[in-house]
Parts: structure tokens; sequence; C-alpha cells
């Protein structure tokens, strides 16, 4: 089921809504499995085949966690339990994910024709990595036994499922176990429509109204300069909006039910140097990779070149994270590099001085923002070949077209630039502050402006006429 | 807590008022003239042809249709009208099938269409969504049902695209708007019907349609890494099958209107890359235009044309963008000789031209 979809917006989210806070009249877990019930229904419809496996996952986990929290196992059965819970989860994402890709290069280097087709069960990559991170803490002792109705809910919770926040548990699950979530409370309703409406605008007005221009780049066979650009900023735009769109509707329907999620974006395009970009776009992927992979892998307790072999592992399955392809490890290793430029710089230019600290920020956000869209090509492309088809006319100033299309697509693009460098992110304009448990204050010290609301009421009916039949978050094919 | 719940509700029902507003504006300014033609504002047309065909169909006067994809949609209806005495309108849609292009034009048909001019390649034949699922083609909009309806109304595409029709409407903006238009991000950007899909009056043909073009194209197309996509789709009975029901059933279905349904002039490339890299898709476009070329000439309102082997023109490369897609000087030959008759497939002997251009194909040796 998608945010986008007039079902889930007037039918299924006003329905758990009423449910959830009914229930919570009554009790304190009915609510809970209220709503991992229907999240596993917003789950089965349109994936309804990949539920078992879900539920699968579920129960594996958690029952890896249990001999991880409460049997008292020795050093190496704890070891061996915690093996047995990443191989389970690794493998699992490997058969579903993975094995095609496999085969096709054991097929390209053997000469075999061995074919596997396997559909990738939708928010398999978020639910998976959910899970390991509950295991290794569970491991290292900093999980408490949970009950089963939670760490389901913590897992199956829809407004993340498919396509994240990805969530950490001991962020999420004391919140489904506090009471006063189960009483609607009218101030985080009204933020989370405003957030949820602000979602939905960039998701079906901003995203996939540039999403026309990106074809541009990507489903010409040979596309001018002007047009390898166009399309490859249409990308960028398209891609920030989309997934941020997605995450800021997650986080204003989960504030709906009282439960306040990680944000995710912030500002990404602003960065000034790669390492603060990675600071600001997918947050909660980055955290996930440097507190589980990074830094177990020695991080930069290693000396220079360790950290800088590490950045690259670590980036590299960062990428084929994303898919199993080779755009998807480039675009990995491509970041993975620029990281390493970036460390290296700073360690070789500890201090900028004063007088060119402004210019160089704009110097730096300049660069990141090119060697981003750079490898936003390897992201976006169908293949390597075509990748490099686009990146050599991106790199070809000669062949111009500038025609009439071409124009109204470098206006249209410089509008979405300007809101992109320009505009408040949603988490500033709605104060939220994810740690404090707090949003949107001045609207509740009424020193918000009446206009305010109305435009948050633009924005929601926008976003409401701009739903299409079906249009999918690119975030979902991950 | 009630003060939230209240500013909660005065979002929402805002929200609907909104929602209800733009619909209303869509409505009255109706850029895609669906109810009406434009009154209010000055009529703007759109190149996005699956939905701008829809209002043309239902706010413009015409007798003739005129039918096809990217090869017939840089034609100018004003030259079409010039050539053959006609009041045409054109409909032609890139990329479109054979589904798509009956359904369109039984719509055309519907509202007044008494002939109809029919570029017709083999390979709208393929296998594609049927139309009543078509993704790419609302049929709901083209029959006004409630649900094409609806979506024409609430959308904040056409929302935005009412607005601008209105500020572009402000006697001291018009001018400025009109002109502008084709350059900013809005559909209904066109302010002649004319223009739609046709190349600018000053456009370079020698720079766009060229030998070296023609040649790069029949290089990639043929390059054994992509030379199976030339069959890609291609399958004889399927193609039959849907030449049956979606032309023939369209044409015996309006015996009273006359069809002039042309073969175009491709390139030579075009056959000889299946010649060359697919021989099994050039038998089975043989056949199929065998088959297709013995139905029509059999039915009493077709007049078929058959422009593939006229080498004068398909042997000249300049006169090509790439194997198949023709220059407007061939375009104006094309309405010339839809004109005078010229290249008519005689119901006698249907596989004439035909048989023509296989020798052709056969013949050709490719010089660079």
């Amino acid at each position: 089921m998608l945010f986008n979809s007039y079902p889930f917006i007037l039918l299924f989210l006003p329905v758990v809504l009423a449910g959830y806070f009914r229930l919570g009249r009554r009790s304190n877990l009915a609510p809970v499995v209220w709503l991992a019930l229907a999240s596993i229904t917003f789950y089965a419809i349109g994936s309804w085949h990949f539920v078992a496996l879900l539920l699968l996952s579920i129960a594996f986990n958690y029952g890896v966690g249990h001999l991880l929290i409460v049997a008292e196992l020795t050093h190496p059965q704890r070891k061996a339990a915690l093996a047995l819970g990443l191989v389970g989860d690794l493998l699992m994402l490997g058969i579903f994910k993975y094995a095609g890709f496999v085969a096709e290069n054991v097929n390209a280097l053997l000469g075999t024709h061995v074919a596997l087709h396997i559909l990738l069960p939708v928010g398999i990559s978020f639910y998976t990595f959910t899970q390991i991170a509950f295991l290794v803490d569970a491991y290292r002792g900093q999980v408490a036994a949970y009950a089963l109705p939670h760490y389901a809910l913590f897992v199956t919770y829809f407004p993340h499922l498919i396509a994240g926040p990805i969530l950490h548990h001991k962020d999420m699950i004391p919140q489904f176990e506090h009471e006063e979530t189960k009483r609607p409370d009218g101030h985080l309703m009204l933020c989370g429509v405003i957030i949820f409406a602000i979602g939905l605008f960039k998701k079906t007005c901003l995203a996939d109204g540039i999403q026309p221009l990106v074809a541009l780049a990507f489903e010409a066979r040979s596309p001018s300069f002007d047009q390898a650009w166009l399309g490859a900023l249409a990308y960028t735009f398209q891609l920030y909006f989309d997934f941020s769109g997605y995450s800021d509707m997650a986080i204003g329907i989960s504030l709906m039910f009282g439960i306040f999620l990680p944000v995710n974006f912030n500002s990404p395009y602003k960065a000034t140097s790669i390492v603060e970009f990675w600071r600001r776009w997918h947050m909660t992927l980055s955290q996930f990779l440097r507190d589980y992979l990074y830094i177990p892998l020695g991080g930069n307790r290693r000396g220079r070149v360790l950290r800088y072999v590490n950045l690259l592992i670590t980036m590299l399955l960062g990428g084929l994270w994303h898919g199993a392809a080779w755009t998807f490890v480039i675009w990995g290793a491509l970041h993975g590099a620029y990281l390493c430029v970036n460390h290296a710089f700073n360690a070789l230019v500890p201090n900028v001085p004063p007088l060119l600290a402004r210019p160089g920020r704009l110097l730096g956000a300049v660069l990141t923002f090119l060697a981003v869209v750079i490898a936003w090509v390897f992201f976006r492309a169908e293949s390597v070949a075509w990748a490099l088809r686009v990146l050599h006319a991106m790199a070809a100033p000669s062949n111009l077209v500038l025609g009439r299309e071409e124009i109204a697509a470098l206006v249209q693009v410089a509008i979405y630039a300007a809101l992109v460098w320009l505009a408040p992110n949603t988490q500033a304009l709605m104060e939220y502050d994810h740690g404090n448990r707090e949003v949107g204050e001045a609207l509740r010290a009424g020193r918000t402006r009446p206009l305010v609301l109305y435009a948050a009421s633009l924005l929601l009916a926008f976003g409401f006429l701009g739903i299409q039949s079906h249009s999918e978050f690119i975030y979902f094919r991950f | 807590m009630q003060s939230a719940f209240t500013h909660l509700r005065r979002l929402l029902l805002a929200s609907a008022a909104c929602v209800l507003g733009a619909a209303a504006l869509t409505f009255i300014v109706d850029p895609l003239q669906l109810f009406r033609p434009s009154r209010l504002v000055p009529a703007f047309y759109s190149e996005d042809t699956r939905v701008q065909n829809a209002g043309l169909i239902r706010s413009q006067p015409f007798d003739t249709a005129f039918m096809g994809t990217s090869l017939a949609i840089h034609f100018r209806q004003s030259d079409i009208d010039r050539m053959l005495g006609v009041r045409s309108l054109k409909l032609a849609m890139t990329g479109s099938n054979s589904r798509q292009q009956a359904f369109v034009l039984e719509q055309a048909i519907d509202r007044g269409a008494r002939r109809v001019i029919w570029e017709m390649d083999d390979f709208i034949y393929i296998d594609a969504a049927d139309i009543e699922a078509d993704p790419y083609l609302s049929v709901d909009l083209y029959r006004r049902t409630t649900k094409g309806i609806a979506s024409y109304l609430f959308s904040a595409a056409m929302a935005k695209e009412s607005v601008f029709a209105l500020v572009r409407s402000v006697p001291l903006l018009r001018e400025l708007l009109t002109r502008a238009s084709p350059y900013l991000p809005v559909k209904f950007a066109l302010s002649d019907i004319d223009d739609i899909y046709a190349l600018p009056r000053d456009f370079d043909v020698a720079r766009d349609y060229n030998t070296r073009k023609t040649l790069a194209a029949f290089t990639y197309i043929t390059d054994p890494v992509r030379r199976r996509f030339l069959g890609e789709g291609y399958s004889y009975e399927a193609m039959v099958r849907h030449f049956e029901q979606d032309a023939v059933g369209l044409i015996a279905r309006h015996p009273d209107v006359t069809f002039d349904i042309y073969f175009p002039p491709y390139s030579i490339l075009q056959f000889v890359a299946m010649r060359d890299a697919s021989p099994e898709t050039l038998k089975i476009v043989t056949a199929l235009t065998a088959h297709i070329a013995r139905r029509l000439t059999q039915m009493p309102n077709v007049r078929l044309h058959d422009f593939r082997a006229v080498a004068a023109v398909t042997h000249d490369l300049n006169n090509y963008s790439d194997v198949i897609h023709h220059s407007p000087v061939v375009d104006a030959m094309v309405l010339k000789w839809l004109a005078s008759g010229e290249h008519r497939v005689d119901p006698k002997a249907p596989l004439a031209s035909l048989n023509e251009l296989k020798a052709q194909v056969e013949a050709y040796r490719l010089e660079r």
C-alpha cells in the first residue's frame, strides 16, 4: 500500500487511528497488537506473498534475541547464537536480494547459463537491518527483554516498514510501551498532519513533477550535454524529494500515533563536504553503517590507511545494500573514495584561514553537490555502460541542443534548486526535535500565525490532488 | 488540547475547500477543452498527445482524422488541409500501438470524422496492454466517464495549468507569457494548434536529417549487442490478430468513412538492418504487410498507399534522422502522393509494391 494513495489516506489511516485510540482506552497492550496487525495488513496489501517471510524473519530474530537476552548462555554459546542470527539474516537477504546478481556474474565468468528469477520482497533490506542491530545490541547486553507484540510492532510498524527510516529498538520500543501514546494528543495530531502534508506535497507534486525530465538523460540513446546535465540534476532532485517526502510522511503518520520517528534528511544538498553530506542524507542508514559496520571494522582507531580501507568497505557494502548491481557498487565505491579524499584533505589542511572560510565553504558546497550528482548517475542508470554514456555526454559541452524542451527543463530545474538550497527543511519548519520528543512548540504556544495553517492546508490539498494512479517511491526497490 | 483539535479540524476543512476550489477552477478554465472550446481564456495546446487528443476531439471542428506514430507527428494540419482539401485533426501519437490508435480514431469518427488518413507501421501491432487497462491512455478521459472527469478535475497538474492560463489571460501579461510559455514548465504551452509537434518554420533540416545520422543509427541497431531488439515483440500470429481486431474491426464498423492508409517511406536501411541482423523479423514484416495489403485492398472504404519502395526517397539517406524517421520535406511528398493517388496499391495486384521492396532490399549494398 502506498502513503500517496486515496485508500490509504481516506480509509486505512483513519480506521487504524480510530481503532488504536479506542483500544487505548481499555488497555496498554491491545493498541500495540492492533497496530502490529494493521502494519501486517498494510504490508500484505500489494505484497501478500511475502508476509510469511516477514513473519518468519520476526520469529527467527525474536527467538535468537531471546536466547541472547534471557537464556543464561556461556560466552561461546552467545557468540554462536549471534553468529546464527546474523548468518540467518544475511542468508535470507542474500538469497532474495543477491542470488540473481551472483548467478549473473558467475554466468559471465564461466559462460554458464544459470537463471534465477527471485522476486525482491518489499522492505527486506530495511527490516533485516533493523533486526541485525537488535541482535548485535542483544549480544552486547544493551537490550532489555521485550514482549513479542512490542518487538513485532517495532519491526513491522507500517510508517517505516517499507522504506525506513531504519529504526532502533532502544528508541522505539519504550515509546510503544508508554501509556500516554495511546491517548489522542491533538497537538501531535495537528503537527503530524502538517508534516504528512509537506511530505505528500514533496512526493506527488515535486518528485513526480520533475520525474519526466529524468528521461532526457537516462532514456535517450545519445543525450546532448545539456540533456545529460538536466536529466542528472532532475534525478538528483527527484530522489531527494521522493525519499525525504516519504520520510516526512512516515514521521507525520507516526506522530499522529504519538510516536516520534528519527529524522532521515537534513537538507543534504546544503552540505559543504561529503562527510557532512552523509550526516544529512539517509541519516538512519549512515548511523547504522557507522555503528554496526564501520566501527566494528576498526573505524579510525587503527591508523589512517586502515581507516580509509574501512571507509571504502563500508561504502561499498552500503552501495550493495541499495541494490544488487554493479552500478550500486560503483556508486558506493565513488562515495567511499570521496570520503577518503575528504578526510585526507581535512588531515592536510586542518585549519582554514578565517578569510578563506566563507569562500571555502561555498566551494566545498559546489564540489560536494557536483560529486553527488555524478555518483547519482551510476545510482540511476540501468547499466554501467549507460551511466558512462551519460557521463560522457556531461563532459562534452560542444554537443548542445538547448531547444524549447531543454529551456523549459532548465527553468524547472532552477526552481527546484532554489527550493533545495533556499527553503528550510521540514524539521526546521516544524521545530521537530526527535531527541527531546518535541514538535511545533510555537504552534502549541499560539505564536504561529493562522496563515501557516492555511499554507499547510494548501500543501495537503495539492499533495492530495497530485496523487497519480500509481507512483511508487524510489526506495521501495531497495 | 481543545484548541489543537479545532486547528486540526480547520486545517482539514480548509484542505477540502482547496481541493474543491481547484476542481472548480479546472472546470471553469478547462485547459484541455474537454467540456467546451476555450472562451474564457485563450486556447493553448499540449504536446502530451495521448491526453490532448481527448480535448481536441471534443473541441475542434474537423471532418478528417490524421493518425499515426512518430512517423506522422511532424505534419502540420494546415498543410494537410491545403494539400488534401479537408478540415483535418492531427491525432498522431509517438510510440502508439494499434489499440490506442484504433480507440482514438473511433472517438474521432463518433465526433464527425468522415475520412481517416492513417500512417500505418507494422510495429504498431506488437503485443501491448488492452486499451481498457492502458496505463498511458485514459479511456475514461476520452469517454468522459465519472472516473475520467474526476481524474481531470481533481488534479494538481491541471490546477496549476488552469492558474497559469488565468494569469496568461491578463491583458498586461498576455503577450509576454504567450511568447514565454513554450520555454516554461507548463503543459499547455502552444498557442497555435498547428504547432503541436510540428517542427519550427526555420528548422535546420540538414542538421537533423542527414546521411551521417542515418548511418550512425543503422550501426547502433545492428550492433551484435543490440540486434535482438530489432525483432522484440514481433510475432506473426499475434500481429495479425491485432491487425484484424484493431484496424479491420474499426474499418468494418464504419463503412461510411473513407480510410486512406499508407505504409510510410522508411529508409531502405530499416529493412537492410533486418536482412543483415534479424532475418526472421524481416520475414514477419513482409508476411504481415502482405496480409495487410491483401485484406485492406478488399475493403470498399479503404485506399491503400505503399511508399516503402519509392527508391528516390528511401535510398537517399539525407532524408532521415535515423533508419525510419523522415524529414518534413518527405512529409510534403507524402501529402502530394496521397492527393494524387500515386503509389496507391492496385487491389488487383496488392503485393506489387511489396515485391518491388523485397527486390530492392535483396539487391541493396551499403557503401560507407
